[in-house]
């Protein structure tokens, strides 16, 4: 048995790990590039009216993005290893006569902002080679952003106050060096600026600085080729619980807190639930099979199946939780409970608790009793055929016993399997479902937080719903093993 | 045997889960029992304090209409000190004024230390007063109390720098105030709060603010835990906390880049004494104005303080800022009407009239409650037809199967002939106008939209009246430039060219497109090529009203002979569109903001600039001119010359078809809540609201009242 149990922990890891990995795609893919957090702050996306232009603050944008681990490549860190030429080359590509597109253009020109102190020295060695007079004034914007240190309240206690107050005079001194230029349409870069001379060799004096030495190194580019990309930094996160949630100001584990305990007593209920109509139902349809009452059931039941679950929690809000002109609705339409409860007797609050849980739990579970409930019939009706059932009805056992002590158990093997597949289907179902009834579980957090556009909370409901399923499974594995003494006798 | 076994146990485990469940309450109930014991505290220490300012001013009444005026100022201090709220600052106040009232009558204005004068008409002049005294006297002092509920959703934080949502700019607007305020129906007239008075010097770049004394900031909810006892102490409001706000907003640690934008002009801030404010801005330009008279304070005692009240040092104060304790404890502090009393996220918010305000109340209810459980549009519809929120948003598919199709019988059918027919049934609902537009523009770097009859021809040919009427169900006002119909800026000259197809096909004709190959489709000559008349029109691809739209759009240009394809693109797909100017036509809508300003959308320099939204671009020297001017012209007579010219040279060059301003249905409770049949209960105080506010302005349903 110990055996069996941790074999099954065992293969959690690779699940877990499956599932972090696509997790971590899907939010790469999705998640905002600075040019469009640029856009968002600017107010086009809202199609807000802004007053003046410029004012963008890009380094609070570029400190959000180094908070949430959003500046780092995905998988690989090669940045350590760029050098003066690649550098030029990517200033080139980003020119208004470079020949592409200029959503790409700014792409990539928002992308070498976000490298950091990799991109310092070969930019310093561009601005220090007159021959490159055009790039001198992307190269400075470039290097302004890339050499900001951003210091977040948590350094204040990691960091001597002479050292913070000599980062912010170094970030502030960066900000009036930026170059000016013009980027004129077909054209390469053209500098704007009367003191260009001055701020290029004030960059490069700064860059030399051997104050500033330790800061701008590139001795760990080996070492960030793994260490210093978004995967490894959302792994170490993950572990240490520090994923931060932009949308909520708070880590997000400690978002989640209070919220995972609702999601779980709601979907243990709602197995509950479906297992206490789908048995008495799977047995009574099996002894009764082919008759007239079996075939209505299983066409009503199909036919319920096929509904989906939005649709009919959403019909059921309308007709069963609405007042109407004529009176008082039947089942409240919010939360678990009601917003009084906390002075309610134990006992009331348990009604309560039923009466509001009833409707989402319905919602959540039909799927899974009508298909269990099939499940059970059929595997009812082939014990019904085996060879022991045959010699137990003539030994005279009566058909009760027969079904109850032989039949049923061989069957819940069966519903034992189905039931971890149910429980992932729930962990999906009880996003709508908390959302249809307003209750504040991980389902309705998750769908606020992609609303939100926060990432961090997003991983982290994830995971922490994923988990939760991987417990669920795990305890249909125990009970598959209590129940079929085969596996229990397999494993010693 | 069996089946008692059975039983037995499940009887054990339901009282083991019982016995659980009881005790994991408990602590809960004890929590919630001790804090509102501290409320019940609070209550009486504010009736104590009510008491106290009671007997102050019975004991100051008899001295002061005994003394002589003479003698009066060396009393007038004391006074002013021990009733704040009633007194503003004993200067100029006759004598009789000075005594104070009882403060249960606290509807009365606030004795004003400017004498109103004809000049004080709240348009910024030079060298002059200028701001309207605060006018209360909508406020019905009989319909003061009851509670508002609300459905709003949990905002990314509290802090008023750095979030921008719509729910923290109102928890702002009714917990703090700024130095003087004004209205989206007339945004020129500015009335004084904060602010005594304002002197505007230095050819409009210096703002000198004078700021009433006995001010005090509010003593936030959490003072009542133990640990921060140091919360209690009572701050006068002083120009220094102006200074900290705005010096916060220009540091670029801080992460408000929403307003820094707005400061950028700003050059420094100055507080000679604690009543003086003085701004002075690098450059004359007018949204100076708003940002200077609209500047709100922000608590230095405590944003300037670690948890434990230690002082942090000033050069910490920007980092620790975006990641303040209290922001952190959900934390609002303000000098305004209300305050915050609960936070809970993802459940409610709760804003209580505070005791000490410093001037009369502005608004007649006494609680404001936020729910923000309810998430889902479907949700929300049934919560309010449950009696929990007060009012709801219809948005057009709902209002119309509720509303025009009777579904709800409970809402009172609509009446074209009667925009206020909707009032009265059991869930009132009415239109209300919105401060945006939307617009269909045309790129005028492509050959096909170049030339401006081609662009006024699209227009005759977009049945405006008829989407807005079929498709929008009504829901929307027509409009001809990016200023508002009912704005005092509108220019009323301009001539709408409505839907005529024989009008376009002349045009078309004049701007040299024909049919030369048979094809059905018109064609002309660009640059010695032959070009056929198609164009793809991009939009965004969560909106049914305008596939809808666009498809009555494509019938009536094929009458015409012109083929337009409707490519629906996702947000970010969007996005890149505008970057890349990838668009012969593109769909998209604009919010009007309260200062005019022609220059984002129309100026000549925000077509190729980084960022810029001249998507189509317009250009066109006199607008050019003319909005450079606006945004440095302070005098009105003159900003709404220059606006109507604007709106004309924009109308006559067509550079969007622009389509209409929507109106949105929000529907209120008209019945009493908790059951009771009595109908019509609220009607009177939402009608009061309705009909006193101008109908451009948003109708916050925070100005009406609940009849008692």
């Amino acid at each position: 048995m110990t055996a069996y149990l941790f074999r099954r922990l065992l293969l959690m890891i690779p699940t877990i790990f499956g599932i972090l990995c696509v997790n971590f795609a899907v939010l790469r893919l999705q998640s905002m590039s600075l040019t469009e957090a640029m856009s968002a702050g600017s107010g086009e996306s809202v199609g807000e009216r802004k007053v003046g232009a410029g004012g963008w603050a890009l380094e609070s944008k570029i400190d959000r993005f180094r908070r949430t681990g959003n500046d780092l490549p995905a998988l690989i860190n090669t940045y350590g290893f760029l050098t003066k030429e690649s550098v030029v080359a990517w200033l080139r590509s980003t020119a208004p006569n470079a020949g592409t597109k200029d959503s790409v253009r700014n792409q990539r020109e928002k992308q070498l902002w976000l490298v950091g102190t990799f991109a310092v020295h070969p930019l310093a060695e561009v601005l220090s080679d007159s021959a490159l007079a055009d790039l001198h004034g992307p190269a400075s914007q470039a290097l302004a952003l890339c050499a900001y240190t951003s210091i977040e309240a948590w350094d204040l206690n990691r960091l001597s106050g002479k050292r913070i107050q000599q980062i912010q005079a170094r970030n502030r001194t960066l900000r009036t060096l930026v170059i000016a230029y013009r980027q004129t349409p077909g054209q390469p870069f053209s500098t704007a600026d009367e003191h260009a001379a001055e701020k290029r060799a004030a960059l490069v004096a700064l860059v030399a600085d051997p104050e500033n030495a330790a800061d701008f190194n590139r001795s760990g580019k080996w070492s960030a080729l793994v260490t210093k990309t978004g995967f490894y930094d959302f792994l170490r996160r993950l572990a240490t619980g520090d994923l931060w949630s932009e949308s909520r100001k708070e880590g997000a584990f400690s978002v989640i807190a209070q919220y995972w305990q609702t999601t779980l007593v709601l979907n243990l209920l709602s197995i509950g639930l479906a297992w206490a109509i789908a048995v008495p139902l799977g047995i009574h349809s099996a002894r009764r099979a082919n008759s007239l009452e079996d075939h209505v059931t299983t066409n009503v039941l199909f036919l319920l199946w096929s509904l989906p679950s939005f649709f009919v929690g959403t019909l059921f809000l309308h007709y069963f939780c609405t007042s109407t002109a004529s009176g008082a609705p039947w089942f409240p339409n919010k939360g678990l409970s009601s917003p009084d409860n906390l002075w309610f007797s134990t006992p009331r609050f348990l009604v309560d608790l039923l009466w509001h849980g009833f409707l989402p739990m319905l919602t959540l579970s039909y799927a899974s009793f009508v298909s269990l409930s099939r499940y059970l019939r059929g595997n009812l009706l082939e014990q019904f055929n085996a060879d022991y059932v045959r010699t137990a009805r003539a030994k005279g056992v009566n058909e009760q016993a027969i079904v109850n002590r032989h039949a049923f158990r061989n069957s819940s093997l069966t519903l034992i399997t189905l039931s971890s597949g149910l429980l992932a289907e729930l962990f999906g179902g009880v996003l709508i479902v908390e959302m249809i009834f307003s209750i504040n579980g991980l389902g309705f957090l998750l769908l606020d937080a992609a609303r939100q556009n926060d990432a961090p909370l997003v991983m982290a409901s994830t995971v922490v719903s994923v988990g939760l399923l991987l417990v669920g499974i795990l305890v249909a594995d125990v009970l598959y093993a209590v129940v079929d003494p085969r596996i229990r006798s397999r494993y010693g | 045997m069996n089946g008692f076994k059975v039983a037995f146990l499940s009887l054990i485990a339901g009282l083991l889960l019982y016995v659980v469940i009881d005790q994991w309450r408990r602590p809960e109930q004890m929590g919630a029992m001790s804090r509102s014991f501290a409320e019940m505290a609070e209550a009486s220490r504010a009736q104590t304090d009510e008491l106290r300012k009671v007997r102050l001013a019975l004991e100051a009444r008899p001295v002061a209409a005994a003394l002589t005026p003479s003698v009066a100022p060396s009393v007038a201090p004391s006074v002013a000190s021990g009733v704040p709220t009633n007194v503003g600052s004993g200067a100029a106040v006759t004598p009789t004024a000075q005594v104070p009232e009882t403060p249960a009558t606290s509807v009365q204005p606030v004795p004003s230390t400017v004498v109103p004068a004809p000049t004080l008409d709240g348009v910024a002049k030079l060298g002059v007063e200028f701001m309207k005294p605060m006018d209360r006297s909508y406020i019905i002092a009989a319909h003061l109390g009851g509670t508002l509920r609300m459905i709003s959703s949990t905002p990314k934080g509290l802090n008023p720098l750095l979030s921008s949502d719509a729910f923290t700019s109102e928890i702002q607007e009714n917990c703090n105030d700024s130095l003087a305020t004004h209205t989206s129906a007339d945004p020129e007239a500015w009335f004084s709060q904060l602010a005594e008075s304002a002197i505007i010097s230095d050819d409009y770049k210096t703002y000198t603010f004078k700021l009433r004394k006995g001010v005090h900031w509010q003593v936030p909810a959490i003072a009542e835990r133990p640990e921060f006892t140091w919360l209690r102490d009572v701050h006068e409001l002083t120009s220094e906390d102006f200074a900290f706000a705005l010096q916060l907003v220009l540091d670029p640690k801080v992460d408000c880049e929403h307003l820094r934008g707005y400061y950028q002009d700003l050059d420094r801030v100055e507080t000679p004494d604690p009543y003086t404010l003085r701004l002075i801005w690098k450059k004359k330009v007018y949204t100076s104005l708003s940002f200077s008279l609209g500047a709100a304070p922000l608590p230095k005692h405590i944003y300037g303080r670690n948890k434990d009240g230690s002082i942090i040092p000033d050069n910490q104060v920007a980092v620790v800022f975006n990641k303040h304790w209290f922001d952190d404890e959900r934390g609002v502090c303000g000098v305004g009407e209300f305050r915050l009393v609960e936070f809970t996220a993802d459940k409610v918010a709760r804003l209580r009239r505070s005791t000490d305000y410093w001037s009369t109340p502005s608004m007649h209810f006494d609680t404001i409650e936020y729910n923000f459980e309810i998430k889902q549009p479907d949700a929300m519809l049934v919560a309010f037809k449950n009696g929990q929120v007060h009012l709801t948003g219809l948005p057009p598919l709902k209002y119309k199967s509720e509303v025009l199709d009777r579904k709800e019988p409970r809402f009172a059918a609509a009446d074209p002939a009667n925009p206020k027919a909707g009032r009265s049934g059991e869930f009132g609902w009415e239109a209300a106008k919105r401060q945006a537009f939307s617009y269909i523009g045309w790129n005028a770097r492509r050959p096909v939209f170049a030339d401006t009859k081609t662009r006024q021809a699209m227009t005759y040919a977009f049945p405006k009246e008829r989407i807005i009427r079929d498709i929008y169900m009504g829901l929307g006002q027509p409009i001809l430039s990016d200023v508002h119909p009912d704005s005092s800026a509108y220019n009323s000259a301009l001539k709408p060219l409505d839907f005529d197809l024989d009008q376009a096909k002349r045009l078309l004709a004049e701007a040299g497109w024909t049919d030369s190959d048979g094809d059905g489709l018109l064609d002309r000559v660009v640059a010695g090529n032959r070009i056929p008349f198609k164009f793809v029109v991009k939009y965004y691809a969560n909106s049914p009203e305008w596939d809808n739209t666009l498809h009555i759009y494509r019938t009536e240009l094929k009458r015409i002979g012109i083929e337009m394809e409707a490519v629906p693109q996702e947000w970010k797909e969007l996005i890149r569109v505008y970057e890349d100017r990838d668009f012969d036509a593109v769909v998209g809508s604009w919010q009007m903001g309260f200062d005019l300003d022609f220059y984002q959308l129309w100026h000549s320099s925000q077509i190729d600039a980084p960022g810029g939204s001249n998507h189509c671009a317009f250009a066109d020297p006199e607008v050019d001119t003319l909005a450079v001017q606006l945004r440095e012209e302070f005098d009105l007579e003159k900003r709404l010359v220059i606006a109507k010219r604007i709106q004309q040279r924009i109308h006559d060059l067509q550079p969007y078809t622009f389509f209409m301003s929507p109106k949105s249905i929000f529907a209120w409770q008209n019945r009493a809540p908790a059951g009771s049949t009595e109908r019509n209960r609220y009607l009177a105080g939402v009608e009061w609201g309705l009909d006193h506010l101008h109908p451009l302005k948003n109708r916050s349903p925070l100005s009406w009242y609940f009849p008692q």
